[in-house]
């Protein structure tokens, strides 16, 4: 019991000054950060994808002494993770690398239980909006998709609201909404336009639109009309690229999927393209976000780590950031160039989800849709 | 028993006396299985727990949340259930009680479709009978030009008769480990007496395994509501939810009070019915079977039938073991996923990496740690099925020799809530349970140790049922012979009780080892070693979109899950030697 004790105490010293210095390890160049991360020798990163092993390699060799520990799951079960762990008391992670930030948020960072930090190396390279509340390393999308071999000429769909109309019937598929956070914000993002919901609405129908009394805005009343329409709800994104994209499809359905799965077009026998060209937007770009654990146990090099998947000054972000940079990804650093084949990003009409906003208002859609099915 | 206890060491006065065993069992289910559960429920008692338990039974939401979901789950137990014993049943006299031909064929097939992943089965459904609804490319049927209907397609159909094809080996498994404890004495005493076959069937050999029925119908119940893949993908597209997919969505999309609401009401709802179920079973005679004597299995001729039988069971298997592993094999060798079987390669197993395929990915056996997780896997399995089991027989064997007692009930109860309750919500209490010093006990978090517990408890449910339908047949005369020559409880446990519901274990342990080695859920919470387990290689692979390497790891975790049912089913045979043919 004494030795119980005192051991805690002495976990205590080591503790306490170095919870003091972690605020002031934010300002840090890496060169500053190496040393104090080569004594603690380690950092543990829970990240939501399986390309963490090839950041492990990079990083090791680019950082001898300190071992890179890259645990990859799914952002629902990096929550529940971290939330047990913290309710226990143990504290054996450093860095998050998650999307899901809607729920990021209300769990995770209003209860304290992550900061935020931004490397100081590429601070000047990020829009304010991607430093705060959270961290953004690049942006994924989930936008309106069509098979660009069975419509060799652009979209069929231009409006969105054509989607809500018999041609449309039975034919747009998206992934279930109250089984997938992404969607849900996808959803969410509509009903925070009502005004541009509405303005499109008037431009494809020529008329104002009406919406039911229990509804708010042009948005919720969108969201009415395409589960109306019946909407086909698949269980993954596998289901929904090998139905919009097949290439040898007469009359193909579209969907709202995952711009950069067009990459396996070649692979899998897809014709999947974005449709850009929709009014008012086409759907949302969400972020993934890195973010360090409350207390980590290993403070300087979790912040050594978020800088190095920043990458490195080259247009392909080198071995630090290159696993992620696919076409149909944004890296956020504005220093990274995107990939020729794809939509730049200032050209793509999709809206940028805010976290804080979207966790605000999801749980009302995330009902709305309950009822709706 | 004064003069037992007057004889024995006082150490061991305790343990006769009946009392210790109970009570600890009482406090090990208590920490395992109670203590999770109430944390649950605990969460679901704060502001926005209440919320969400207005939001699910008392709101607007509630029929879509609720009522309906609650409507289709227990349409899909209870057909699941019957239909298991049906075929499970059919297949397990088939194969122990007659003289069909290929017999140990036949057995093999019957119990490898439990450790197929259901989503195997759903596959090979859609590639057969999937339609124009969601576009893309449409099943055999519709190909060869015959109109599949939704219905067939799509909802509770196809969903229930996947899940069958899926759970009846379960059942197979447990009423074939009953069916092959009923002595040939019994059944001879029935045709000397002049009964007749049906006579026998109904009078001796249904009631004798009738807590076997009872287990497997549990088991299968609890599988089929809890069940994930199959109600998604054959059911999402007519808009059909289950618990199972609202309780995944709403913790997927961070509503987690309400998962849980929904996981403890559907605790609650299949508690009742295991209640239920329960009361029929005690409310009946306890049949006594093993009686240490006649450990023959009389096998009854059938003459013209044997043939036709067989066949009939020779095409349940091909459909349901033959026809998955295909689809699952195709899957892991066609480059596209949308076109199974063309353009074979073999380079999601043994490819060299680096090319234009799977994005210069080489196979999974030139993965560096294939090897290494194959051997977690398999010791993970491995302690789990044996903690497991040791447990379960503790507490089936308490339960039978209290039969009908508040003390067995409330123990068959909770030992069988475990497995409807999520395994994400179940890890995530275990760690915040266990993850900080209790007391004296240092903290658990990151330990091998922590998953092994959380894994047994998770599994409980397959060890106990398993054990009671065996248990429940042996006479009490073996035991209370051996008690009176002086054996203590660990002597008649491991020199009586043992040998005797060895296959019963065995059947037992087979089910836990292939449940925790194709658990991901619970491993990748609980785990913090970076070699990892089969399951997490295969989860790593899907998530990067290679369903082929995915694909494969399961084929590889089918023959680890083979291998060890082969090891338990040459071991079996040698404990119980008298069985030999």
């Amino acid at each position: 019991m004494l030795k119980r004790l005192s051991n805690a105490a002495l976990a205590a010293c080591f503790v306490l000054p170095s919870m003091a210095v972690a605020s002031d390890l934010d300002g840090l160049t890496p060169q500053q950060l190496l040393p104090l991360a080569q004594k603690e020798g380690s950092v543990t990163v829970f990240s939501l994808s399986s390309r963490i092993a090839k950041i492990e390699k990079a990083f090791e060799e680019a950082y001898p002494g300190i071992d890179l520990i890259g645990l990859d799951m799914s952002s629902t079960k990096q929550i529940a993770r971290v939330e047990a762990e913290q309710q226990a008391g143990v504290h054996a992670v450093d860095v998050l690398y998650i999307a899901d930030t809607p729920v990021v948020f209300t769990k995770l960072l209003e209860g304290k239980r992550i900061v935020n930090y931004v490397p100081p190396r590429v601070a000047n390279e990020l829009e304010d909006r991607y430093k705060g509340p959270l961290l953004t390393q690049r942006l994924s999308t989930k936008v309106l998709m069509y098979n660009e071999k069975a419509f060799p000429d652009g979209s069929p769909v231009t409006n969105l609201w054509q989607l809500t109309q018999p041609e449309w019937q039975g034919r747009v598929l998206m992934v279930d909404p109250s089984q997938r956070g992404e969607l849900l914000d996808l959803l969410t993002e509509i009903a925070l336009h009502p005004d541009e919901m509405a303005a499109a609405y008037k431009a494809h129908f020529g008329k104002d639109i009406e919406v039911e009394g229990e509804l708010q805005g042009a948005g919720e009343q969108y969201i009415k009309d395409l589960f109306a329409n019946d909407l086909i709800l698949v269980p993954n994104s596998d289901v929904l690229n090998k139905s919009v994209g097949d290439v040898n499809a007469k009359n193909p359905p579209v969907g709202f999927g995952t711009y950069s799965d067009r990459r396996d077009n070649e692979k899998e026998g897809w014709a999947l393209q974005i449709a850009n060209n929709v009014e008012p937007a086409n759907g949302i770009l969400f972020p993934a976000v890195l973010t360090v654990a409350d207390k980590a146990p290993h403070p300087a090099a979790a912040r050594l780590l978020i800088d190095f998947m920043f990458g490195d000054d080259t247009p392909s972000g080198g071995a630090g950031f290159e696993p992620f940079n696919v076409p149909g990804d944004y890296a956020t650093r504005k220093t990274i160039a995107h990939h020729p084949d794809s939509v730049k990003l200032g050209d793509l009409k999709a809206w940028t989800i805010d976290p804080a906003k979207t966790a605000a208002a999801r749980g009302r859609i995330a009902d709305l849709i309950i009822t709706l099915q | 028993m004064i003069f037992l206890s007057i004889s024995a060491p006082s150490g061991s006065r305790l343990l006769r006396s009946g009392f210790l065993l109970p009570a600890i069992l009482v406090a090990i289910v208590a920490i395992l299985v109670v203590a999770p559960l109430l944390r649950i429920l605990f969460t679901t008692l704060t502001p926005e727990g209440i919320a969400a338990w207005k939001a699910v039974l008392v709101s607007p939401l509630s029929t879509n949340l609720w009522w309906r979901p609650l409507l289709n789950t227990m349409i899909l137990g209870f057909s699941v259930a019957s239909g298991c014993l049906l075929i499970g049943g059919f297949l397990a006299w088939l194969v122990v009680l007659t003289d069909v031909p290929g017999r140990r064929f036949l057995g093999l097939m019957a119990s490898l479709p439990y450790m197929i992943p259901s989503f195997a089965a759903a596959l090979a459904w859609g590639t057969l009978f999937r339609n124009s609804r969601l576009g893309g490319s449409a099943g055999f049927f519709e190909t060869s030009g015959l109109a599949i209907p939704d219905w067939l397609a799509w909802g509770l159909i196809p969903t229930a008769i996947v899940l069958i094809a899926h759970y009846y080996s379960l059942a197979y498994t447990i009423i074939a480990a009953a069916l092959s404890s009923v002595g040939a004495d019994l059944v001879e005493a029935g045709q000397m007496a002049g009964a007749k076959r049906p006579r026998i069937f109904f009078g001796i050999i249904l009631p004798v395994v009738t807590p076997a029925l009872i287990a497997a119908a549990s088991l299968t119940f609890a599988g089929a509501v809890a069940n994930f893949a199959a109600p998604a993908l054959l059911g999402l597209p007519v808009r059909m939810q289950t618990l199972s997919t609202r309780l995944f969505g709403m913790i997927e999309t961070g509503q987690n009070e309400r998962g849980f609401v929904l996981a403890l009401l559907l605790i609650a709802v299949s508690a009742l019915f295991l209640w239920l179920s329960d009361r029929i079973v005690s409310g009946r005679k306890a049949f006594i079977t093993v009686t240490g004597k006649g450990g023959r299995t009389k096998r009854f001729p059938l003459g013209a039938w044997r043939w036709p039988l067989f066949a009939v069971a020779v095409v349940i298997g091909l459909l349901t073991t033959v026809l998955p592993v295909l689809v699952l094999a195709a899957s892991s060798l066609a480059p596209q996923s949308g076109a199974l079987f063309s353009n074979w390669t073999l380079h999601f197993w043994i490819g060299e990496g680096g090319g234009e395929m799977a994005q210069g990915q080489a196979g999974i056996f030139r993965n560096p740690v294939l090897i290494d997780a194959i051997w977690n896997t398999i010791r993970l399995g491995l302690v789990v099925a044996f903690t497991t089991m040791l447990l379960g027989l503790a507490l089936a064997y308490t339960i039978v020799q209290r039969r009908g007692s508040l003390l067995a009930t409330v123990l068959s109860q909770l030992a069988f809530l475990p497995l409807l309750v999520p395994s994400i919500a179940f890890a995530a209490a275990y760690i915040a349970l266990f993850g900080a010093p209790i007391g004296p006990l240092p903290s658990l978090y990151g330990t091998f140790a922590l998953l092994v517990i959380a894994a047994s408890a998770h599994n409980l449910p397959f060890a106990v049922q398993s054990g009671r339908s065996v248990l429940g047949q042996i006479s009490a005369d073996i035991e209370e012979s051996a008690r009176l020559t002086g054996a203590g409880l660990i002597r008649r446990l491991f020199a009586i009780i043992f040998p005797l519901v060895i296959r019963g274990l065995f059947a037992g342990a087979i089910l836990v080892f292939v449940k925790m080695v194709r658990d991901l859920s619970l491993v990748v919470l609980l785990f913090t070693a970076t070699s990892p387990v089969l399951s997490m290689v295969a989860y790593r692979y899907a998530a990067e979109g290679f369903m082929q390497f995915a694909n494969a790891i399961t084929l590889v975790i089918l023959v680890v899950c083979l291998a060890a049912s082969f090891v338990a089913h040459s071991l079996q045979n040698r404990v119980q030697k008298w069985k030999a043919q």
